[in-house]
């Protein structure tokens, strides 16, 4: 413990001293004082559709204050004029508004309509009696479908329902939506991102000016080393976790335990960024990959929350619920937790396996590198043991892949969607059971095919339990999500998908390692099979 | 023989494309397009009562007690919305618990002044929120109706159009996105090619090349532009491709070059006062945001421009994008001025 906060603090002093030390403080005060600036323009002034419509306005005309108009004061003739030779959208006189036929302008008159709409609230609002401004009031009341009352003799007793009523002003209060919440919760991702590109720079710093090399000379662990330069920005980290929630008025103990988890996810995930780079470039593009993938990951189910249970993968979910003082439980909880911690768990193992100066020091191909990282994870125990660990570790990733994939997907025209879902998840598994054991092959640990069935054997059943250890902790949540199923092969009987895991992974494996077909082809014919096997399960056949 | 400033500019392109990493930032890109149009997608099948009624209108089925012909049963009627009448409420209940219905309003009744509307709803939270999201328009149109019978006139009501959230997403994110992204692409690029060669102290040996250090540096951030346009002319075909009209394209490759030239000399300029990568990143992020705030600020943003001429804008012209030329000019003379204290 002692060591690694000795390296923690380390840490600190040097970050100090790389910050701290050549800027003047008039610098960074212009430099604040700018940022500063542009964050206030920005806010009040981007939006979707800044700068796209321009509009004539003539005679007594409401101002128009929104950056997706550019307003030009012209007479009603000319207006017309310009109007029909497109050089504006929309052309305002008085209380009357005159548009052309084409999309562009019918786009204006919509984008008009709701800023028109809200001046004229805020207008009624400031000129006449609340009551006669706002006139009608709507009580909001919710019914359980499923359970009709027990009808009694009295013929028109009230609706039973379910919650307290909730009393809306249809033009005050918008349907429920979770995007600002989820905004607000992606406001906790941004810093916890930013500093662990710091915790990132700092490893890539170390290793260029060869410290690192010095550092693990000395008698500390690479547990130790990872530990200790981790701390730092953890702390740091959730400490603007505990801020940010008390500056929104969130629960700050509920903010560090949903976020906790997300933070120790995206650490794992950039703590392999150094580990596996070669060049700066490289630093910089894994990290915008590491970055998309991550926000993607995090942000996209969380705009479905209350919509789809499938919501729940993402911790910031959790965070928009506790916005709305919406109460959820443990197995919500634990469906996002439990992966992310998982990942950060076997990212720290990894760590400590790569951190050596002939890993960290080789120039390679990076899918060579990912080879050889495999290798180092599993050459320090018995093979049947390392691959079926692998197969079991790999499936919170494997899990995690597969939903940025659907993300990915839904881009794709509908009828293809599925497929193309089915397609890259069959490739993903497939790459994750049997890397392993081609890689074992390649060093040859593994050589005998009966030594390969064997391992394809636990390989598959290693990658089973694992898989069906997860649906139970998602099936028990996300009732309703059919792609869960669909994505892990929710089969009854677990004899068969073993069965058919095995096969796909001894055929992989059994071409690469004794065939000698190139991985990428042997993958290629493997996933074909597995994605048909999968069609035909999805079918009813099995 | 190669002039030395090309075997530069050679030097790098053959490392990117050696590395393959430039496959990771269109892999990025490509992300970065189809998951915010999926989101798109996603928000607009859940949050936009146009998008709503347009796929499942008709499957909304809602029980209305009262007349027919009462304003609020008609305004729901208008908005396409699948309305049944009942004479009374418990009527009206049964048919809900039948499943014939899946909302529930019932009729206006008048409390102490205000109109008082009782809208039921199922509990699940999905349909509840779609009917909430359909319901909305009718209501606000019923409140204008009501405030009408007070007195109360509200100007602008009948104005409709056409939904405008995909157009506006298309030309004021989609492609301002996938022409900024390649340049800032190249500005981080363009600090790692730069602080790579001080921190791992080859630039001397570079320097032995009859080269001098601003070559040097030009040539590095030709490197970054030209790849950045590589990809804005990809994306700016394969968005034809899909049916994306875009206007002006000639003077949108102009900008995408002269912004990626901006980004790439502020990169460079960071470079040459910090020398090492990681203060040089942060402090190009810094600048980045400031570039956009400012520029939004002085009303000349560059993603207004792009989205103006992408659209046609009868007012945007290849004037505007000169006035980023200037500042790139300006940017370049003064990194002229100081990339000597890369030497140091």
């Amino acid at each position: 413990m002692n060591q690694i906060l000795v390296i923690a603090w380390r840490e600190i002093t040097r970050l100090r001293k790389r910050f701290g030390g050549g800027a003047s403080p008039v610098a960074v005060i212009v430099l604040l004082a700018v940022l500063g600036l542009s964050a206030y323009t920005l806010r009040d002034t981007v939006s979707l559709g800044s700068g796209l419509y321009r509009v004539g306005v003539s005679g007594d005309v409401p101002e128009i204050n929104d950056s997706r108009f550019s307003v030009l004061e012209v007479n009603q003739a000319e207006g017309q004029n310009l109007l029909a030779e497109k050089s504006i959208d929309v052309l305002i006189v008085n209380a009357d508004v005159f548009s052309r036929e084409d999309d562009k302008s019918q786009f204006a008159v919509r984008a008009l309509k709701q800023y028109m709409e809200k001046e004229e609230l805020v207008r009624v609002g400031n000129s006449f009696a609340e009551g006669d401004a706002f006139p009608l009031r709507v009580g909001v009341n919710y019914l359980n479908a499923a359970q009709p009352p027990v009808t009694g003799d009295a013929g028109d007793s009230p609706p039973q329902t379910v919650k307290p009523e909730e009393v809306i002003i249809p033009s005050l209060t918008p349907p429920p939506a979770p995007f600002t919440q989820v905004l607000v919760a992606l406001i906790y991702i941004m810093p916890i991102t930013f500093i662990s590109i710091f915790f990132t720079s700092s490893f890539m710093d170390e290793k260029a000016n060869r410290r690192l090399t010095i550092l693990l000379s000395a008698p500390v662990t690479p547990f130790q080393i990872i530990l200790g330069k981790m701390l730092p920005y953890a702390v740091f980290a959730l400490s603007t976790t505990v801020l940010i929630a008390y500056l929104t008025n969130g629960s700050i103990p509920l903010a560090l335990m949903i976020f906790a988890p997300t933070t120790l996810f995206i650490f794992a995930i950039y703590l392999m960024v150094p580990l596996f780079y070669r060049s700066f470039k490289d630093t910089t593009f894994i990290a915008m990959l590491v970055t998309t993938m991550t926000t993607a990951y995090l942000v996209f189910p969380a705009m479905f929350t209350n919509s789809s249970d499938l919501a729940y993968i993402s911790p910031l979910t959790l965070a928009v619920k506790m916005y709305r003082a919406e109460p959820f439980g443990w197995r919500e909880y634990l469906l996002p937790s439990l992966p992310m911690t998982a990942i950060f768990g076997f990212a720290m193992f990894a760590g400590t396996r790569l951190l050596n100066e002939e890993f960290l020091m080789g120039y390679k191909p990076i899918t060579r590198k990912i080879g050889d990282a495999i290798y180092l994870m599993m050459a320090h125990s018995k093979p049947w043991f390392a691959v079926m660990l692998w197969s079991l570790l790999v499936i919170p990733a494997v899990y995690m892949a597969q939903v940025v994939m659907l993300a990915f997907a839904t881009n794709l025209p509908v009828g293809l969607i599925l497929g193309a879902t089915l397609l890259a998840s069959a490739l993903i598994e497939e790459v994750v059971k049997t890397v392993g054991i081609v890689v074992l092959a390649e060093h040859s640990v593994v050589k005998s095919v009966r030594e390969i069935l064997w391992l394809s054997f636990l390989s598959a059943l290693g990658f089973l339990i694992g898989e069906k250890l997860l649906l139970l902790v998602s099936v028990s949540v996300v009732s309703q999500a059919n792609v869960s199923g669909a994505l892990f092969g929710a089969g009854v009987f677990l004899l068969i998908p073993l069965v058919a895991h095995f096969f796909f992974t001894a055929f992989v494996t059994l071409l690469r390692i004794k065939l000698k077909f190139p991985y990428w082809l042997a993958l290629g014919i493997g996933t074909v099979i597995h994605f048909f096997y999968n069609v035909y399960v999805l079918r009813g056949g099995a | 023989m190669i002039h030395p400033f090309f075997a530069v500019v050679k030097k790098e392109l053959g490392s990117v494309m050696k590395d393959r990493t430039i496959i990771i930032s269109i892999l990025i890109q490509l992300f970065i397009a189809s998951f915010s149009s999926g989101l798109l997608l996603g928000m607009l099948s859940l949050y936009d009562a146009d998008t709503i009624m347009r796929f499942s209108g008709a499957g909304i089925r809602i029980g209305v007690v009262g007349d027919a012909s009462a304003p609020l049963a008609s305004l729901l009627t208008e908005r396409g919305l699948n309305t049944q009448t009942f004479p009374t409420l418990t009527e009206a209940q049964s048919a809900f618990y039948n499943g014939d219905v899946l909302a529930l309003v019932d009729a206006p009744q008048d409390a102490n002044g205000l109109i008082e509307v009782k809208l039921y709803l199922p509990d699940s939270d999905t349909v509840s929120s779609l009917i909430r999201m359909v319901i909305q328009e009718p209501l606000k149109q019923y409140e204008n109706v009501l405030r009408a019978e007070r007195g109360i006139e509200v100007r602008y009501t009948d104005l409709n159009g056409k939904p405008a959230t995909s157009f506006e997403f298309v030309y004021s994110v989609l492609i301002p996105m996938l022409m900024f992204f390649p340049a800032f692409v190249a500005g981080s690029m363009s600090i790692d090619m730069i602080t790579e060669e001080v921190e791992s102290k080859t630039l001397q040996t570079l320097l032995s090349a009859p080269l001098t250090i601003s070559g040097m540096v030009g040539a590095k951030i030709v490197a970054a532009v030209f790849l950045a346009i590589l990809q804005c002319s990809a994306w700016l075909l394969l968005m034809q491709m899909n049916g994306i009209e875009i206007q002006n394209q000639g003077w949108i490759l102009a900008l995408a070059l002269v912004i990626a030239g901006i980004t790439s000399t502020s990169a460079a300029l960071s470079a040459a006062f910090l020398q090492d990568r990681e203060r040089s990143q942060f402090i190009y992020s810094l600048l980045l945001l400031a570039g956009v705030g400012l520029s939004t600020g002085l009303n000349i943003s560059p993603i207004t421009t792009l989205s103006r001429l992408a659209v046609g804008d009868a007012y945007t012209n290849g004037w505007n994008v000169m006035i980023f030329a200037a500042v790139f000019a300006g940017l370049y003379f003064l990194l002229l001025k100081v990339s000597r204290r890369l030497m140091i």
